[in-house]
C-alpha cells in the first residue's frame, strides 16, 4: 500500500544519507513498521558515550498518525518516562500536532536535540525535571551514572 | 488565535435552553435519539428518573434539565407536561446541585463519537428541516426555509477535517458537473505547478509527491469516469476510502500552508495573537486534525478554488436574527472573473455546549461543514429507460415533483423519476420549491385521479391524483413562461410559515400519514393549488 511506499522511501533515503550518530535497521526484515535505532548520546551532554536503543513503531495509519517512540535503553531524562516503557512524547510526536509531511528522520533529529537539551517544561518525569532545573550537577551525575550502568 | 476567545466553562442550563438538538454534535443520527427522549419525558415524573433516563437513553444529548428542554417542543406537549406535573404536585424546579455537578462531570468526560460516512450521499434538505423540527424557532425558521433554495445536502464526517474534506470533495464535484475533460488536465497541470510553491515554502517535494499523486490520480480517474457516467461514484468511493482521502486532504492542507507562507503579506493581518504565518500554519493548517478556520478557508479558496473559477459560498446556520441562513460568498472575480461552478457549504458553529468547551481551547473556531446544493448544482442525470413500475405512494416520504414542472409527457410517465430533466433553466428556477412542498399532496383539490398511460394499474388511492394533474397543466404552459408564476408562488409558503407560529398540527386530509403531523408547517403549502386554479 501507499504507506509502505512512503516508509520504503524514507528508509532508502535514510540509508543513503545516514543521520549522524544513528544506525537504523528494521527490527524484523519483513516488517517495515518496526524500526530499530541505535543513537549515540550527543557529545557534550551527560549522555555522551552512551548508546541508546530506540524502538520506533509506525502505526498502520502512518503517516497520518505519529510514530511511537520508546527508549529500550534506560535513560535518566526529564522527557522520557522512567519505567520499562521508556516512552517519549514530545512536540511533533503528539497526535494532535503531528503533520503527515514530517519524516522519521525529523523525529530522530528532534530526539537528538532533546537529548542534548532536555525540555524540563514539557517533562513527563517531574522529579527529574525539577532536579534538572534546580540542581544541574546532581542531574548530570545521575544521568552519567545511568549511561555507564545501562547504555554501554 | 484561540486564547482570546477562550471561554470559561461552567454548567449553565441557559446554554442548553438555546440549543437545538442537532447542534449538540452535528450528526443527524442524534436527532432521532433526542427526539425519542423527548417523547419519553412526560412519563418520567421524578427529576431523578428524568435525569437517569436522559443519561442512559441519549448519552450526552440528554444532559439537559427537562425544564429547559421542554420549551423547544411543541407548546401542546409543554402544556401537557406541565399539567401532568402540577397535578401530581411535583415541584417545578430544575435539578439539584448534586445532579448539576454530576451532569457537569458527565459532560466533561464526554468524548464526541465520530460517526457516519466520511462523505455521505446527497439527500434532500427536508431531512435537515426534520432534524431541527424540535429546535428553537430561529433554527426552525431557517431550516424550514432552507429547502426552498437549497434542495439537497451531503453530510461530511465531523472529525476535524470536515471543512477541508467538504471543499476537496466539492472541488472535484464541480469539475465533474462542468463536464469538460480538458479542465481536469488543466487542473492537474496547475496543481503540479503549485509544487514549486511548496518547495519555495520549504516543504520537501519528494514527500509531497506521495500526497499529491492521489489527487492527480483521482482527477484522472474522475475524468475517465465522465465518459461512462461513473465519475460521481468514483469520487464518492474515493472520499470514503479513509486512507486515500487522507492523502488528498494532506495535499490540500500543504498547498494551503505553502500558499500562505509564500503570500504571507495577504494573510498576516488576520493572524491574531502575534503569531507568524509559519506558526499559524504549523498550528492550524497542517496538523492532521486541525479544523478549517476562517483564515485557512480563505487561503484554501485562494489556492484551490479561485484559480479554477469556482465560487465558494458558506451558509451560516446559527442563532442570528432572520428567517434564512446567512450566506457569505467567496467569489473568484479577482482571478479573471470566469466562473465554472459553485461549492456551497452549510456551516454550523458549535454553540456553547457541554462537551467541547472543556476540552478545546479553540472553541471559537469549532464548527461543522456539510455540503449544500442548489438545484442548479445537481448533475444532469441521464434519462433511464422507462421501466413500468408500480407507484408506492403510501411508503414514499415525499414525491419528487418532476410532474409539476412542465416536463415533456414521456418524462411524466416514468414513476418516481427525479431531477431527470437535463434542461438547467427550469431546474434552477423552481425545482427546489416544488421538491419541498410538492410532498404535501393536496388531496381535496383533486378528487379525480388521472392515470398516466404507461403506468400499469396505479393503485386507486386518492394520493395518486395530484401527481398527474399538473402534468396535464404543463402542456398548456411552456417552461420558460412558467418561471415568473413560479416565483410568485414561492412567496406563499413563507407567508404561511410566519402566520402559523404555533405550529399546531393540522390535518388536511384523511389519508395523511401520521408522521406528517409533526411537520405541521409542511401541510399548509400547496403549490399545486395555483396551477390547478390557473387551469
Amino acid at each position: 500500500m501507499a504507506a509502505n511506499k512512503r516508509i520504503m522511501k524514507e528508509l532508502a533515503e535514510i540509508n543513503n544519507n545516514p543521520l549522524q550518530g544513528c544506525t537504523i535497521k528494521l527490527a524484523k526484515e519483513d516488517d517495515l513498521n518496526n524500526w530499530d535505532v541505535t543513537m549515540d548520546g550527543p557529545p557534550e551532554s551527560p549522555y555522551a558515550g552512551g548508546k541508546f536503543n530506540i524502538q520506533i513503531v509506525l502505526p498502520k495509519e502512518y503517516p497520518f498518525k505519529p510514530p511511537v517512540l520508546t527508549f529500550k535503553t534506560k535513560i535518566y531524562h526529564p522527557n522520557v518516562t522512567n519505567d520499562d516503557k521508556g516512552a517519549m512524547c514530545l512536540g511533533m510526536l503528539r497526535a494532535d500536532e503531528w503533520k503527515p509531511p514530517n519524516k522519521i528522520v525529523d523525529v530522530l533529529k528532534l530526539v537528538r536535540a532533546v537529548l542534548a537539551a532536555p525540555q524540563p517544561d514539557d517533562a513527563v518525569e517531574a522529579g527529574i525535571a525539577n532536579e534538572f532545573k534546580t540542581d544541574r550537577k546532581a542531574f548530570d551525575k545521575t544521568a552519567q551514572d545511568w549511561v555507564k550502568k545501562y547504555a554501554k | 488565535m484561540a486564547s482570546q476567545h477562550q471561554q470559561a466553562h461552567h454548567f449553565n442550563p441557559q446554554w442548553y435552553f438555546y440549543q437545538p438538538p442537532g447542534q449538540v454534535y452535528h450528526d443527524p443520527v442524534y436527532a432521532p435519539v433526542d427526539y425519542r427522549v423527548q417523547q419519553v419525558a412526560p412519563q418520567q415524573q421524578t427529576p431523578t428518573h428524568q435525569h437517569q433516563a436522559f443519561v442512559t437513553a441519549a448519552g450526552f444529548t440528554a444532559l439537559r434539565p427537562q425544564q429547559q428542554r421542554l420549551p423547544v417542543r411543541t407548546r401542546q406537549q409543554t402544556r401537557h407536561a406541565r399539567a401532568t406535573m402540577a397535578s401530581e404536585g411535583q415541584q417545578h424546579a430544575g435539578p439539584s446541585e448534586d445532579e448539576m455537578a454530576e451532569m457537569q462531570k458527565l459532560s466533561n468526560e464526554y468524548e464526541p463519537e465520530v460517526k457516519g460516512p466520511l462523505v455521505g450521499q446527497r439527500q434532500s434538505t427536508n431531512n435537515l428541516t426534520t432534524e431541527y423540527a424540535s429546535a428553537d424557532p430561529v433554527y426552525q425558521a431557517k431550516t424550514t426555509n432552507l429547502p426552498q433554495k437549497y434542495s439537497h445536502y451531503r453530510t461530511v464526517r465531523g472529525d476535524g477535517s470536515c471543512g477541508w474534506r467538504a471543499i476537496a470533495f466539492g472541488y472535484f464535484e464541480t469539475l465533474i458537473n462542468l463536464g469538460d475533460g480538458n479542465k481536469f488536465l488543466e487542473e492537474e497541470a496547475r496543481l503540479r505547478s503549485l509544487m514549486n510553491t511548496c518547495t519555495a515554502a520549504g516543504y520537501d517535494p519528494s514527500l509531497l509527491e506521495d500526497f499529491a499523486e492521489e489527487t492527480y490520480t483521482l482527477l484522472r480517474k474522475v475524468a475517465n469516469g465522465m465518459q461512462d457516467g461513473t465519475a460521481e461514484n468514483a469520487l464518492h468511493e474515493t472520499f470514503n476510502d479513509d486512507y486515500v482521502q487522507n492523502f488528498i486532504i494532506t495535499h490540500i492542507r500543504t498547498l494551503t500552508a505553502a500558499w500562505m507562507k509564500t503570500h504571507s503579506q495577504d494573510y498576516i493581518p488576520w493572524v491574531v495573537g502575534g503569531s507568524s504565518i509559519d506558526q499559524y500554519c504549523e498550528q492550524s493548517v497542517t496538523p492532521v486534525s486541525s479544523e478549517l478556520e476562517h483564515l485557512s478557508l480563505n487561503a484554501l479558496k485562494d489556492v484551490l478554488l479561485s484559480p479554477a473559477g469556482i465560487t465558494l459560498e458558506v451558509l451560516y446556520l446559527d442563532r442570528s436574527h432572520g428567517k434564512e441562513v446567512n450566506m457569505h460568498r467567496f467569489s473568484p472575480v479577482n482571478h479573471g472573473g470566469y466562473d465554472i461552478g459553485y461549492i456551497r457549504l452549510l456551516y454550523r458553529p458549535l454553540v456553547m455546549n457541554d462537551s467541547f468547551l472543556s476540552r478545546s481551547a479553540d472553541i471559537s473556531n469549532r464548527g461543522h461543514y456539510d455540503i449544500l446544493y442548489m438545484p442548479s448544482d445537481l448533475p444532469p442525470v441521464p434519462v433511464p429507460a422507462a421501466v413500468p413500475t408500480y407507484l408506492q405512494y403510501a411508503s414514499q416520504p415525499y414525491h419528487e415533483p418532476v410532474y409539476d414542472l412542465g416536463l415533456p409527457d414521456f418524462m411524466t410517465t416514468i414513476p418516481g423519476m427525479s431531477y431527470a430533466n437535463p434542461h438547467q433553466a427550469w431546474v434552477g428556477s423552481s425545482y427546489a420549491d416544488s421538491d419541498f412542498f410538492g410532498s404535501s399532496a393536496p388531496v381535496q383539490q383533486c378528487p379525480q385521479p388521472i392515470p398516466a398511460p404507461a403506468v400499469p394499474a396505479p393503485q386507486p388511492q386518492m394520493q395518486a391524483a395530484p401527481v398527474y394533474v399538473p402534468a396535464a397543466t404543463a402542456h398548456l404552459v411552456p417552461p420558460p413562461t412558467q418561471m415568473p408564476e413560479e416565483l410568485v408562488i414561492r412567496t406563499v409558503p413563507q407567508a404561511n410559515v410566519s402566520s402559523h407560529q404555533g405550529f399546531a398540527p393540522q390535518s388536511t386530509g384523511p389519508f395523511r400519514p401520521s408522521t406528517w403531523q409533526l411537520e405541521a408547517d409542511m401541510s399548509q403549502h400547496t403549490p399545486l393549488q395555483t396551477a390547478i386554479f390557473r387551469k
